[in-house]
Order: structure tokens, then sequence, then C-alpha cells
């Protein structure tokens, strides 16, 4: 090689062959790092130097073996329960894939696993036959959703310095303005529908417990934070899709009314169970204010 | 010549923080000098970490130091980093604000490592231009630290410490001076540690590093898993007489003991700074090597990436 090269270029060839997945040797003669510099093992010392006792090749794979290793790291602390499920050489395919597709162009790492539950999505097997089933692959997917959610209600915007909305301050509302009311939610409050109960899973995991991966069942999470700690409860179908509404802004009236024929097959007594969820979700902390919605205004005809 | 360490003040022996001691500093409020941070763990966080982070600050100074500046990237600066960055210092009154002589990634990827520069007039000027813009923004001083490598490139025309010192001379900028990973990058590429110890601008140096490595026979690795070895020790009591005392700080990244484990190593650093002149010769003969830690060994990793696992009932 006649010229040194510049910069830019000697970046991106450096970067091309420390990332390839297949070691530094494949990364030296993929495409993208030839494109940038044509340079062959042969010729790899006019532009990283050997040393007395390593060969450039080998300097360079200290850079190469470093960079799926720490990113994989990363990957397991945030994912430890899909880690958990599939195994060090199953997981350990998934988080490469993913670092191939979706590499990290971001300065946190808080931001690596933001994409991994929709690669492993869109990654997945065919289905059985015409089974529309839930499967292993939805399991897994659950799980990588699930731990995401955690990550960022752990670290995202809560609500540990407001105040919460106490249940006495809902029930100060008469109830004839009630229905007019809308709910503010916590900030940190976040709903996710799964297809399976991995909650209880993940939860064992890190409590370094042995739990063998539940069967399929329709799973209605409510996950928030208080003091600093993610908290997740289940609920049913009805006060899942209730909670939506309400966390949509939807007027109190309007929200109830539209789970009624919902709750009319899975709900004895709505009415009486709306006043115990109300009890409980002010005492977890899932709401901080309440306020009349604003009135509907009609423009005149012209 | 500037005054000594910028005019910062010489804070003692600190710590660098991390989540596993959160509750024990919490607790036992240990005596400490100061504690050094992970910028990046703390500057998007409106959880746990910041919040200790925050009562943290309140008892004690707190020093931040960056893993994701980037500041010898072709790529241009991010600009909403170094906003945050500046929001951060700002928020828990940092002493002063550092990160590396290193590239982390090109064309909008991020390897999340510490990569080398060429050390040539090309990236020094470059690196220059670059710290003076970072400095205008964050309204101080940056301060550099020259990082582990393991490689040098045959295009660059200078050693390293010349490249940190005239980075010094042209921006006036400070030096973190990562005493172990002199040693390391000494080992790895064949040049003499002392002599890189000896011919830094110790008046520029506002801190110092020191943390384990692994060696592997060949080369070594910048583990951080670790206690400080003897030859680094004998480097820092050589850069001790130099400087007559700098604000020093253990990190520990991988096999994280127990707090007190970890402050307790800092705290030796007081035996070669408060006893006579007597440092060593440092030599790479003798220093035991990963053969013992096969186990370890597996799964080496330079300079760890520090991540806070999230907190779920």
């Amino acid at each position: 090689m006649a010229d040194s090269p510049n910069m830019k270029t000697l970046q991106s060839w450096m970067h091309a062959v420390i990332s390839h997945p297949d070691g530094v040797a494949a990364g030296l003669g993929s495409d993208s790092a030839q494109s940038s510099l044509s340079v062959d093992s042969n010729q790899l010392e006019s532009v990283v130097c050997r040393s007395q006792a390593c060969t450039s090749l080998e300097r360079l794979a200290v850079y190469n073996n470093a960079y799926f290793a720490r990113l994989m790291d990363c990957l397991e602390v945030e994912f430890p329960a899909l880690r958990q499920a599939v195994g060090e050489e199953a997981f350990g395919a998934f988080a490469i894939g993913y670092l191939q597709s979706y590499p990290s162009q971001s300065y946190t790492l808080n931001d690596l696993g933001r994409r991994f539950p929709d690669y492993l999505a869109k990654t997945r097997p065919p289905r059985d036959g015409d089974s529309s089933l839930p499967d292993w692959a939805d399991f897994l997917t659950d799980l990588t959703r699930l731990e995401r959610l955690y990550s960022e209600v752990f670290d995202g915007p809560g609500e540990e310095r407001i105040p919460k909305l106490s249940h006495a301050e809902l029930s100060a509302i008469s109830p004839e303005a009630w229905p007019d009311h809308v709910l503010e939610t916590a900030p940190s409050l976040r709903l996710i529908e799964l297809q399976f109960p991995v909650h209880e899973y993940i939860s064992a995991v890190r409590k370094g417990e042995s739990l063998a991966p539940p069967g399929a069942s329709s799973t209605w999470l409510v996950v928030n934070r208080r003091e600093y700690v993610v908290r997740r409860r289940t609920v049913g179908r009805v006060q899942f899709e209730l909670l939506r509404r309400l966390v949509d802004g939807e007027m109190l009236g309007d929200a109830i009314m539209a789970v009624v024929p919902l709750a009319e097959s899975e709900v004895e007594d709505l009415a009486q169970e709306l006043e115990r969820w109300f009890a409980v979700w002010t005492r977890e902390g899932f709401f901080i204010g309440i306020r009349p919605a604003p009135s509907k205004s009609f423009s005149s005809e012209a | 010549m500037s005054s000594p360490r910028l005019g910062h003040p010489h804070l003692g022996l600190g710590v660098g923080l991390r989540s596993r001691h959160y509750a024990h500093i919490l607790r036992e409020e240990p005596a400490v000098d100061w504690f050094e941070i992970i910028s990046e763990n703390y500057m998007d966080s409106q959880g746990r970490p910041r919040y200790v982070l925050d009562q943290i600050a309140e008892r004690y100074p707190i020093v931040m130091h960056g893993v994701s500046l980037s500041i010898g990237s072709a790529d241009s600066l991010n600009w909403d980093y170094l906003d945050r960055l500046k929001k951060l210092a700002v928020g828990v009154n940092a002493r002063w604000v550092s990160d590396h002589l290193c590239w982390t990634g090109i064309a909008g990827k991020n390897t999340h490592d510490l990569l080398p520069v060429p050390l040539t007039e090309e990236t020094l000027s470059h690196v220059a231009d670059r710290v003076r813009i970072v400095q205008d923004i964050l309204e101080r001083p940056l301060v550099l630290e020259n990082p582990s490598s393991y490689v040098t490139f045959a295009c660059s025309t200078m050693p390293e410490w010349e490249f940190l010192s005239r980075l010094c001379e042209q921006t006036d900028c400070g030096l973190l001076l990562d005493v172990n990973n002199v040693y390391v990058s000494a080992y790895n590429h064949d040049f003499d540690p002392e002599e890189y110890i000896d011919s830094v601008p110790h008046d520029r140096i506002v801190q110092v590093h020191l943390a384990g490595h692994t060696n592997m026979g060949t080369h070594c690795i910048d583990t951080h898993d670790g206690r400080v070895i003897d030859p680094v020790w004998a480097l820092y009591q050589r850069l001790h007489q130099h400087t007559s005392g700098v604000s020093t700080l253990l990190e520990w990244d991988a096999n994280i003991p127990e707090f007190p484990i970890v402050h307790a190593e800092v705290l030796k650093a007081k035996q070669y700074t408060e006893a006579l002149p007597t440092a060593s010769k440092t030599s790479f003969a003798g220093e035991s090597d990963a053969s013992g830690r096969e186990e370890a060994a597996q799964t080496v990793l330079p300079h760890p990436a520090v991540m806070v696992a999230a907190e779920v009932e």
C-alpha cells in the first residue's frame, strides 16, 4: 500500500474487520473492509503493526473477539430470562443476528436491546401447518417484550416525586360528575398483553429459581414503578381493556360503557367490581390526577 | 506552564460508582474521598440510577467519566449527547468531565469499545479541533484518558505520550492518566512504560486511574477485574514523584467484589505516596499470567461495558 489511509478510511476499514461475526480474517476479506482498504493478510502489517509476541491479525482479533462478547454480555444483563430459556448457544446466535441487523447507533447501552423483541418476532420460524396456536417462538417473543419493558420502566419517567391520586380523592367526585372526568395515568404505567404468563418465568429466573416454561395462557399485565422498583400486576381482560381506554384519555363514563359488553360475560357484578378495581388501582399508584373532560364545543352552522 | 491539575483540587482516593454497591454506599456512607460515575449510565436516567446518584452527590464529590464521546472519530460530534452531558455535569456538580482518546464508532454505528487512533498530525489536528468544540459546549476543560490498546498503526508518527502532550498544549485540556493502561499498552506494544510516565506533561494530569488487568502471556487485556499488580503500583509511585499527588481512582468492572474490598484496594495507594520514594523498576517479568485462570481467560473482555440492570419486584 503506497499511501497512508486517511482517518475515515482507516476507521471504516477497522470497523468492518472487528465487527465481522466470523472473525477477523473473514472481516479482513469482507467486501465492506475491502471497499475501504484493499489489504489482505499478507499486507496487513502495512496498516497494523505487529508486536514482538503477536501478529497484526492476532492483535486485531482482540477487538473482534471483544465486539460481540461485550454486546452479548449487555444483552444477557437485559434479557436474563430469554438467555435461560434458550441456553447460551441459541442466545448467542440470536444476539449476533440481532447485532448484525441492528448495530448499536446510540451512545447509551440502554438502547441496545430496544429492537430485540421486534427482531425475534420478524425472524421467527414459520408456524407448524395451519396452527394459529401460540408456540415456542411466541413464548420467546413474549419473554423479550416483557424484559425490554421492564428496562424501559425501570429507567424511564416515573412518579416517585409526584403526588398520587388517592381513593378518597377519587371518591370525592360526585356520581353525577364522574362519567365526564378523565384520569391522568402515572408516567411509568404500561399495559402489555401476552400469550404466555412469562412474568412468572422471568421473576423465577431473576431470583435464581428453576421454573419450567409455562404453557400458553392469555395474560394481561399492568407494569409500573414504585420507589424506583418495577412492579407488575396481572389483571383480567375487562380490567385491561378499561385501563387501556383510560390511558388513552377516554372519559370515565365512555370507557366503562365500552367494556360493558365484554364484562357481561366475564364479570358478575360490574359496579361492585369497579369499586374494588379503582381501590386497588389507586393504592398501586396507577393515577396521578383526575380532571373534568374539556367541554365539547359545537360550532354553529353557517 | 499551567497550574497543577489545571487548578482542579486533589480529591484524594476515589472509587468508581457501580450499581451493585448502591445499597452499601447509601446505608454505610463509607469514608471514600470521591466517586467517579460512567456518564452514559446516568445522563438519560429518570429512575433509580439517577435517584441514587443525586443522593450520593449530596455527600461526596462526583467526577464524570464518559465512554461515548468518540473524540477521535471521523463522524461528526453528537450535539444531543453533548447537551445531555453538560446537563448532567451541572446537575451533579461534577468536579470535571473526562473521556478517552479514542473513537468508538463510525458511520453512525457504535461499537461501545474504546478504539485507538492513529497517532498522526492529521489525527492530532482533528482531535484538537473537536476538543476545543467540546470544551466550548461544556464550558470547562475536557479531561482525556490514555486508553489501553491492542494495536498500533503503521502510519503513526509519534508515541502516545507525545500526542497527548501536544494535544494538551494546543487545547488546554487535561489528562486522566491511567497507569494500568500505560502498563497494558507498553506490554502490548513493546515500549518502556517508565519513559511514558516520565514524558507526559505532569502539570496537566488532573486524575489517575488504577485497575487490574489480565496477562494472556502474549499480550495484556485491560479487564478491570481484579487487584492492581505491583508493577503498576511501581509506575504509580513513579508518577507520584512527578506530580506530588493527584486525585486517584480505582476502576473495578468485572467480578466486582463487595465494596470494602474495592475501597481497600485504592487505599493501598497511600503506601506508595506516603512512603519514601523507593520506586522499584517496573518489569514485565514475573507478572502472573492467565494460565492459572483458564476459566476466566475464556471470557476475558477488555474494559467491559458497565450496565445497570433493571430492578423488578
